[in-house]
């Protein structure tokens, strides 16, 4: 009986542990989350059912992100997908103290210097959304569809570089995952392998 | 765009090396960020002057800031790995990048990446075109790479190197290309292949390496390299309890024919590469489409019947090869039916000893042991047995006592006599096969290195493919009996040549005797000769007593009596006296041969000397052979001596395990096996073929011994 009780006991654990640290999968509902936008609002993911939404791990002191910022590519990208209703959140998952930590104010500075056109900037310096999602780079890029399913994870397009000269001619997976959906085809990169810099984490 | 691309630049400029492409001389090219030099970035070859047609390697050094690291060629789950675009004059070729082996490190928010800290040398060998019209030439580079410590920084340079032509290229750099060629992974040799097994289920692949020395070790892990779209999760190790090392790899993204990976099997500071052919379709057993891998399968098979072949010429087999000549001869006034029918007894003789044999290894493997050529030699009893047999075999050709059959059939000689027939043409077969097996011939030691590691399909197809090779010849002699009219018709003479070949066998015996000797010392050999002395006595008394006219009762008595004798000696001289004897200590590795230690190679390489390794066994008559007619002849022997080769011998004779295991390491699953460690590339080693010859020897030493003295 003992035994039984210790075996549950640890099954319960050892299932709880796997399940901490399992990512979402693609066609698998997205975790739920709320978080701090750099405006001061608290962002729900559950408000945006019925839409389709985008996460982007952000952190402006990597290359990887410069360069989509710099050259206006996420910018151009954001403001297209969010001229059509889609909800854009940007993600900061730095933890305090790391590059690309922000505070709110920093983070509104930012926006504005990058003219950003997220929908919001949420700030995640504990990381948990970021190990919810297991993100792991920056840029990190996850479009979930109006029933909360999540329908592409990874990379934000095809060539893994820090140089803005690449981003002509590549693919772009985000905008490709979405036109596809929104047009009621099957994604057909629903998952890649993200690029970028690690993400400053804390744990 | 272009005001947004520019300003990137300008914001990027002190992340980005300041100097690159502006002044010609400097080899080194930095990498600077707020004021510290992050990556120096270098190319170096290990040669100072290029000679026309002749490779060399080529490499980037990058040294990196401490605690900063830049990436392998998969960086895991953040990063880019380096990269280097060359320039080089027409003609030029280059080959891929060599990555050393990484380190894996563990970021916060269970991040692994996989990288190099401190330095790295990325080596490729470039080969020159023929002709090169320039005293000199320029070699050119631009390489990319991302440093990161808690922040990354992409930094690239133009790097260059400037190399007079030469007639004869003198080495350079030797120092620093040893350390990063020691760091490679090396590949994985084709009989542990046998060893790794893939299966997927939908979501992961699991890895299983069975070695029990690699499960004992401590920080064994896999680093894979997923070709994309295939995405892979963390590997992680697998506890068991057989002695195995199980890695499973879950997988993100993968396509439904992906069945494994290629990957890096890491054993503290050393790697092996699974290589290419895992990155595609699996092992050859498992891979249903023919292509390269059952052509690879068709080209081992012949070798396994062309070394059967050679078998028949091998000097164990010599008396056996002998006696079914002369059968032959005796089978000349025949009816072609007939002789036609004995040839495919004694071919089906060679078949079944060669099934039984695989089907035993079958059964070994599958239940977990490990399986060598002629591993039934290491087995005393086994060498035992097969000197009663050949014993009773002269005895019987000498005359000393003839087998009488039953239901009247003529007496003849035990085996081959004309009329007897088809059951001793069997037994014949299955006799000539059982000798050779100590004999691995040329090609045999490939196919079946191969074979062991593959599935039970392929080993049994092996064996028959060396079936069919060794009983070819007599096949093809008994179908066409014609091509015997050049032999002389039987007569008187016949005897006397049969009582010759007696001598050929008790020679064999001597052999056999002597196996015993060095595997058990000489108590062993007196308490079996004593029991062949019993077994002859046994021969004599059924010869002379038990002959056709005596009574029956007389016949009867006379064979209790020999049993009595043959049993009781036997139960005595074997199961008493010679099963108290221990294993000998080896006698083979005498003279001025080292014996072989894993560690003792280890050291003796580290001291950076060559050694070359001899892989020997009493009972293997080619080791002999190679031995003795080159290994320890004058010329070879003051080879070694000149150039300072350290000469190892590692003693297989009692299937030591640790041999085994290192055999394994070089596909091979029997001796002989003759590998040669340069001092300049201790981890490649050459293998050399299974038959010497002075001369291939020599060669080779002088070479190992001219890249010494070029480094020196």
């Amino acid at each position: 009986m003992k035994t039984k009780l210790l075996l549950l006991a640890l099954t319960t654990i050892g299932s709880g542990a796997l399940c901490a640290a399992e990512a979402p999968k693609v066609g698998a509902p997205a975790p739920a989350f709320s978080l701090p936008a750099s405006n001061g609002k608290t962002i729900s993911l559950g408000d945006f059912r019925g839409k389709y939404v985008v996460l982007e791990w952000f952190n402006p002191g990597c290359p990887f992100v410069q360069k989509h910022y710099k050259s206006d590519n996420m910018q151009q990208l954001q403001n297209q997908f969010t001229g059509k209703d889609v909800v854009w959140l940007t993600i900061d998952s730095s933890a305090p103290g790391k590059q690309g930590s922000l505070t709110p104010a920093e983070a509104n500075k930012q926006i504005a210097e990058w003219k950003m056109k997220s929908t919001a900037l949420l700030l995640d310096p504990e990381g948990k959304v970021g190990h919810e999602y297991a993100a792991t780079n920056t840029p990190h890029m996850f479009v979930i569809n109006p029933e909360g399913n999540l329908i592409y994870e990874g990379a934000i397009d095809s060539k893994a570089s820090t140089d803005p000269a690449d981003i002509q001619g590549s693919t772009n997976y985000v905008k490709a995952a979405l036109e596809e959906a929104m047009a009621g085809k099957p994604v057909a990169n629903a998952k890649t392998k993200a690029y970028g810099c690690s993400i400053k984490y804390d744990h | 765009m272009v005001s947004n691309r520019m300003a990137s630049l300008r914001s990027l400029a002190n992340a980005l090396l300041l100097a690159a492409g502006l002044c010609a001389v400097p080899a080194a090219r930095g990498q600077v960020f707020d004021g510290r030099q992050l990556v120096e970035a270098k190319l170096v070859a290990d040669t100072a002057t290029v000679t026309p047609g002749q490779p060399f390697t080529a490499g980037l050094l990058l040294k990196m800031a401490p605690g900063w690291h830049t990436y392998w060629q998969f960086p895991g789950d953040a990063g880019i790995p380096t990269e280097i675009k060359w320039n080089l004059p027409p003609g030029w070729k280059v080959g891929p990048m060599q990555w050393p082996i990484p380190l894996k490190l563990t970021e916060p928010g269970d991040i692994q990446i996989y990288g190099y800290h401190d330095e790295v040398l990325l080596m490729m060998q470039l080969t020159p075109p023929l002709k090169i019209t320039t005293p000199a030439v320029k070699l050119a580079a631009a390489a990319d790479w991302l440093v990161c410590e808690k922040i990354c920084i992409p930094g690239n340079a133009n790097v260059q190197l400037e190399l007079p032509v030469g007639g004869e290229s003198t080495p350079a750099n030797q120092e620093l290309f040893s350390k990063f060629r020691d760091r490679l992974p090396r590949s994985l040799p084709p009989s542990a292949s046998a060893a790794v097994h893939w299966s997927r289920q939908p979501n992961e692949l699991r890895l299983t390496i069975a070695d029990r020395s690699l499960a004992q070790a401590s920080g064994v892990d896999f680093f894979p390299l997923p070709v994309a779209p295939t995405i892979t999760g963390h590997p992680r190790r697998e506890q068991t309890a057989d002695g195995s090392v199980v890695f499973v790899i879950p997988l993100e993204e993968a396509a439904k024919n992906v069945q494994s990976l290629d990957g890096l099997i890491v054993s503290g500071d050393h790697a092996f590469s699974l290589g290419k052919k895992w990155a595609t379709a699996g092992s050859a057993a498992e891979n249903p489409v023919p292509g390269a891998a059952s052509d690879g399968l068709l080209k081992l098979l012949l070798f396994g019947f062309i070394g059967g072949f050679i078998l028949n010429l091998m000097p164990c087999v010599l008396p056996v090869i002998s006696l079914k000549i002369f059968g032959f001869i005796q089978h000349a006034g025949d009816s072609r039916k007939r002789i036609f029918g004995n040839g495919l007894a004694f071919t089906a003789g060679i078949f079944a000893w060669f099934l039984g044999l695989a089907l035993l290894m079958i059964a070994l493997k599958s239940a977990g042991r490990e399986i060598t050529w002629a591993f039934q030699f290491t087995n005393p009893y086994f060498v035992v047995a097969m000197s009663a047999v050949v014993l009773v075999f002269a005895l019987n050709l000498f005359g000393v006592f003839e087998i009488t059959l039953p239901a009247g059939a003529t007496s003849g000689l035990l085996g081959w006599s004309a009329r007897e027939g088809y059951a001793g043409s069997f037994f014949q077969g299955v006799f000539a096969t059982v000798l050779a097996t100590p004999c691995t011939a040329p090609y045999l030691g490939t196919a079946l290195g191969f074979a062991f590691a593959q599935s039970a399909a392929i080993i049994l197809l092996m064996f028959l493919a060396i079936a069919a090779g060794m009983s070819a010849p007599y096949l093809l002699l008994s179908a066409q009996p014609a091509w015997l009219r050049f032999v002389p018709r039987p007569g008187p003479w016949m005897v006397r040549v049969k009582q010759f070949m007696g001598f050929l066998l008790l020679a064999t015996l001597l052999f056999l005797l002597w196996v015993l000797g060095v595997a058990r010392g000489v108590d062993a050999t007196i308490w079996v000769s004593a029991f062949l002395l019993a077994l002859s006595v046994g021969c004599w008394m059924l010869g002379s007593f038990s002959t056709p006219a005596a009574s029956r009762t007389q016949r009867s008595l006379v064979l209790v009596l020999i049993l009595l004798l043959v049993l009781g000696s036997g139960f005595y001289f074997i199961g008493q006296k010679f099963a108290a004897t221990k294993t000998a200590a080896s006698s083979l590795t005498n003279g001025d041969w080292i014996p072989f230690t894993p560690e003792r190679l280890q050291s003796e390489l580290a001291a950076g000397r060559s050694v070359f390794l001899d892989f020997t066994a009493a009972w293997c008559i080619t080791c002999k052979f190679n031995e003795a007619a080159v290994l320890e002849s004058a010329a070879v022997r003051s080879a070694f001596e000149r150039y300072g080769i350290v000469k190892m011998k590692a003693d297989w004779s009692n299937a030591d395990p640790v041999i085994t295991k290192t055999l394994k390491q070089f596909g091979r699953v029997g001796v002989p096996l003759y590998v040669l460690y340069p001092a300049t590339a201790p981890n490649q080693p050459v293998v050399l073929p299974e038959l010497l010859t002075q001369a291939l020897v020599l060669d080779h030493l002088q070479s190992a011994a001219t890249k010494v003295a070029a480094t020196k």
